[in-house]
C-alpha cells in the first residue's frame, strides 16, 4: 500500500468521526429550537402577531434559494470544477446575506418590539437565535470560499465543504420549522 | 464522472422545485385558515427532503468508499 493510498483511507476513517460529531452538534441544537419552538406554542398558542406575510414568503423562498446553490457548489467541488463552485458559493452568501437583511432590517423594523410582552419576546428570540446562525453560515461560507480560491480542496478531499454545506442545510431545516410556526400558524387576535 | 454529476444537478434542481411548491401550499393552507397538523406535516416533508437529499444524512453510515 501505497502512501497516498494509506494517508486517503485514514482520511477516510476521520471523515466518518467528523460526519458523526457534526451531527451530534446537529442533534444537541435541535433541542435549542425545539425549546424555542415549544414556547412559541406555549406563548402565542393559536394566535400569531401581525407580520407582513408577503416579506415572509420572500425571505423563505431566498433561503430555500441559498440551500440549492449551496448544494450546487457542493457538487461542484466534488467534481472539481472550481469556477461554478465559487460563484455558487458565493451565490449562496448573498441570498444569505438578503435573508438576514429581511430579517433584521424589515421584519425587525415592523411595529413590534422585544419588549412587546409574549409576541415581542418569542418573535425576537426565534428569529435573533435563527439569524445569529445564518450569520456565523455566512461567515462559515466565506472561510471556505476563501479556501477554495487558494485551491484548498479536491474532489476527494473537501470536508470544509461538506461541512460548511451540511450546516447551511441545518439553517434551512430549522426554518421550515420556524416559517409556518411564527408566520402561519394561529389567527391575529383583533 | 459527466453522467454522474448531471445526475446530481437534476437531482438538486428536482428537490429544490419539490421544497418550492410545497411552500407555496403551505402559504395557500394557511391563506384558507389550513390546520396546524396539515402545515407541520408538510414542514416535516420538506424536512426530511433537505435531511436526506442536501445534508445526505445516508453518509453517515457509509463506509467512505465514494469520497
Amino acid at each position: 500500500m501505497s502512501v497516498a493510498t494509506t494517508a486517503l483511507s485514514q482520511y477516510r476513517a476521520q471523515l466518518r468521526s467528523n460526519r458523526l460529531g457534526l451531527w451530534l452538534f446537529f442533534v444537541s441544537e435541535a433541542f435549542l429550537f425545539a425549546g424555542l419552538l415549544i414556547t412559541r406554542f406555549y406563548l402565542w398558542g393559536g394566535t400569531r402577531p401581525d407580520l407582513d406575510q408577503q416579506l415572509g414568503l420572500i425571505i423563505t423562498s431566498i433561503l430555500l434559494l441559498s440551500s440549492f446553490f449551496m448544494y450546487v457548489a457542493e457538487v461542484a467541488a466534488e467534481h472539481e470544477k472550481r469556477k461554478t463552485f465559487l460563484i455558487s458559493l458565493i451565490m449562496t452568501a448573498i441570498l444569505g446575506t438578503a435573508f438576514l437583511v429581511g430579517v433584521v432590517v424589515f421584519e425587525w423594523g415592523g411595529q413590534i418590539r422585544p419588549w412587546d410582552g409574549a409576541y415581542g419576546a418569542v418573535l425576537y428570540g426565534m428569529t435573533g437565535m435563527h439569524a445569529l446562525h445564518v450569520a456565523t453560515g455566512i461567515v462559515f461560507i466565506l472561510i471556505v470560499w476563501y479556501n477554495g480560491r487558494k485551491g484548498r480542496y479536491t474532489s476527494k478531499r473537501h470536508w470544509g465543504v461538506e461541512a460548511c454545506a451540511i450546516y447551511w442545510h441545518y439553517v434551512d431545516v430549522v426554518w421550515v420549522f420556524f416559517y409556518p410556526a411564527i408566520y402561519l400558524i394561529g389567527t391575529v387576535p383583533p | 464522472m459527466n453522467d454522474k454529476k448531471r445526475a446530481a444537478y437534476r437531482m438538486g434542481v428536482i428537490v429544490f422545485l419539490i421544497l418550492a411548491v410545497l411552500t407555496a401550499v403551505e402559504f395557500y393552507l394557511a391563506s384558507i385558515s389550513g390546520t396546524v397538523a396539515g402545515l407541520f406535516i408538510l414542514a416535516l416533508i420538506k424536512a426530511a427532503l433537505i435531511i436526506r437529499y442536501f445534508m445526505h444524512v445516508n453518509r453517515l453510515w457509509a463506509d467512505g468508499s465514494r469520497e
